[in-house]
């Protein structure tokens, strides 16, 4: 194949996998093919597939399908990575003309040379749990997709096994990537002019847990972060996604407490308020747990939001079980709940399990945490008003004449500009009004930062 | 894999070479067959001294693993991913040294890992299963500190459910408990000894689904 070629990428799934494709990107590119918007006429078109839900990887199947016909009438090399079960990995052997684990993407442009010669290219047919040689791939220059915003893995995998995700079976073992690549890749990023980044993993604050003592833990790697903030005196925010109670330490919340660039927020899971719903999820923590860890972030960081994930109607689920959530929302009052339907992940756990909450039932207990968020939501946005908040501005509003920020706990905030030069700045806004979840404010100040 | 025991029609010890794996007593184990996709997850069943590995695999019929893992022959080949999990047991980490076990079926597995670990544990370990001679290999436990409740047969020391037993069991209130078996015997005894005043930070759990 020419390496003139075009290539088309479909990235389906969560930040984990758009923070891959920005690998993928770099290396098709630097072999010298080009990118096209346009899947029709690209000669090469690869899917980051995701195995959270069946209409994700439904999707998979159909454009295969589609694109398998396509062959009929023109040169064409699929390829497929990401998120994908062992039942789907095999059979994606016979329909995709490349497959490979991500750790293998360095090898994607030799996979694709040698297509037709050796065809198909699938390298190592099964998934390796282990993650093998997957710095070779974390060594690979990501072209971010923003300027001032970018994702960094720093772990990867899940060794927790909740029975209601199939992470475990798609991503294996949990592999913590360097602390100096790390540390390299922000202090490059910051010196750039980024001003927000955020660390990923699927259990991010496990980082450094699988390599037995020869790499430093999630707390350290944060203070190592925070101390490089204070050095090269820029303002930019640090935030990490997402973290298991769990490993959720004392002293990471003492760290963050103690750094002005890691970021006043905070996105901790809950899943349930209920510790018998807990040990069903097998999520390894119960709400005595969960309570003191809220309790240390508001004792040790007022000002921090808090964010989490919830999901209603679990198998099992009774009413009092659901109260027990409801009440934790009320009992916390998270700036943020991103609150799903249980629905049954083909290769999890729970999948095996009778999903014995009817769909009606879980849309109206859906309802009842929508109000209670959007109630206590309100009480706390209506507390900002009239003080000025740094933003950092992200894009054009949809609502006209205004632009769109966030604030350093990803509070939405809009403001009336068209000066499209503010994006990726910092901004100072005063907030006029409140809604329940975004606030609305006047531009005070345009921060000049070096 | 070094040597397949049998206890009852259905159920067998797997013993493994170790490999030099290291582990905590309570944790599990991926396991499969090379060149297979489908997989299992096993808690450890033997000491973490012990030189090899072992696992008690209870076979369902109409399984993708378990079948095949009960036809293995010495020599065979098994595939071992881990160890992972947290139910892992230190008994010099807790304030009290006054321990409660409680399992259904095969989830004694973990709690024969820990005695043969630590065999001067003051324990008591309560066993729930159907039949009396599904009592797998309660021999390795001291006598005085297991009973076998059989929900069938009478011929246990406690005829009816594990949490039957523990409804009527005096437990003073700094036990540290741990659970392991099927989730309604966990969810059940949860309750139960939440209600007798044991606080849930000394509950323990490992399902086994």
């Amino acid at each position: 194949m020419s390496t003139h070629t075009k290539y088309h990428l479909i990235t389906l799934g969560c930040q984990m996998n758009l923070s891959d494709s920005e690998r993928v990107v770099s290396v098709l590119n630097d072999h010298g093919y080009t990118w096209t918007d346009n899947e029709e006429e690209a000669g090469l078109i690869g899917i980051l597939a995701c195995s959270v839900r069946q209409k994700a990887i439904d999707k998979v199947y159909s454009r295969i399908h589609k694109w398998n016909k396509w062959k009929n009438h023109k040169n064409l090399i699929t390829f497929i990575s990401g998120c994908m079960l062992p039942d789907d990995h095999e059979k994606f052997l016979k329909l995709f003309d490349i497959t490979f684990q991500m750790k293998d993407l360095p090898k994607l442009p030799e996979m694709i040379s040698q297509y037709g010669v050796t065809s198909p290219a699938h390298l190592n047919p099964g998934i390796d749990p282990h993650n093998k040689n997957i710095e070779e791939f974390w060594s690979v220059k990501p072209s971010y997709q923003s300027d001032y915003e970018a994702f960094i893995p720093i772990q990867n995998g899940c060794d927790k096994f909740c029975t209601f995700c199939a992470v475990p079976y798609t991503r294996g073992r949990e592999v913590s990537r360097p602390s100096k690549d790390i540390l390299a890749e922000i202090a490059l990023l910051v010196a750039q002019g980024y001003k927000s980044i955020t660390l990923l993993g699927q259990n991010v604050n496990s980082y450094g847990l699988d390599k037995k003592g020869s790499e430093i833990q999630f707390p350290e790697l944060l203070r190592q972060v925070g101390e490089m903030g204070l050095r090269m005196n820029k303002e930019f925010w640090v935030y990490f996604t997402s973290p298991h109670p769990r490993d959720m330490t004392d002293e990471v919340i003492e760290v963050i407490s103690q750094y002005p660039v890691l970021a006043k927020q905070i996105h901790l899971p809950m899943q349930s308020g209920d510790d018998k719903v807990l040990i069903r999820m097998n999520r390894k923590h119960n709400m005595e747990k969960y309570r003191h860890i809220v309790h240390t972030i508001r004792r040790l960081i007022p000002e921090a939001t808090l964010f989490t994930d919830i999901i209603v109607g679990f198998t099992g689920e009774t009413e009092e079980q659901f109260e027990n959530t409801r009440k934790a929302m009320e009992e916390f009052k998270f700036n943020m709940s991103y609150t799903a339907i249980y629905s049954p992940r083909p290769g999890a756990t729970s999948h095996r399990w009778a999903d014995d909450v009817p769909l009606d039932e879980k849309k109206r207990r859906l309802h009842v945490l929508t109000e209670e968020l959007r109630k206590h939501n309100l009480g706390n946005n209506n507390r900002l008003i009239g003080k000025t908040i740094k933003v950092l501005v992200r894009g054009t509003d949809r609502k006209p004449g205004y632009l769109s920020a966030l604030t350093e706990g990803k509070l939405i905030v809009r403001f009336p500009e068209n000066d499209q030069n503010l994006i990726g700045q910092f901004a100072d806004v005063k907030v006029t009004s409140a809604s329940d979840f975004s606030l609305e404010g006047e531009l005070v100040n345009i921060e000049q930062v070096a | 894999m070094i040597t397949l025991r049998p206890l009852t029609e259905h159920t067998f010890i797997l013993q493994l070479e170790r490999k030099e794996m290291s582990f905590q007593t309570g944790q599990f184990v991926i396991i499969r067959r090379p060149h297979t996709i489908d997989q299992r997850e096993y808690t450890i069943y033997s000491g973490e001294q012990d030189d090899y590995l072992e696992i008690l695999v209870r076979e369902v019929d109409d399984g993708k693993v378990t079948p095949q893992l009960k036809r293995l022959e010495p020599g065979d080949q098994v595939e071992v991913d881990g160890p992972f999990g947290f139910f892992q047991f230190q008994p010099y980490l807790y304030p009290t040294q006054n321990f409660l076990f409680v399992a259904t079926g095969t989830g004694i597995s973990p709690f024969h890992s820990f005695i043969k670990t630590y065999p001067n544990l003051n324990y008591k370990l309560i066993h729930g299963v159907r039949y009396c001679r599904e009592a797998y290999e309660h021999n390795h436990f001291d006598q005085n500190k297991i009973v076998l409740c059989t929900s069938v047969d009478k011929n246990g020391n406690f005829n009816g459910r594990v949490t039957e037993y523990l409804t009527s069991e005096e437990l003073q209130k700094d036990t540290q408990c741990f659970l392991c078996g099927n989730s309604n015997m966990i969810q059940d005894a949860f309750d139960i000894l939440l209600a007798k005043g044991i606080p849930v930070h000394n509950i323990y759990t490992e399902v086994y689904f």
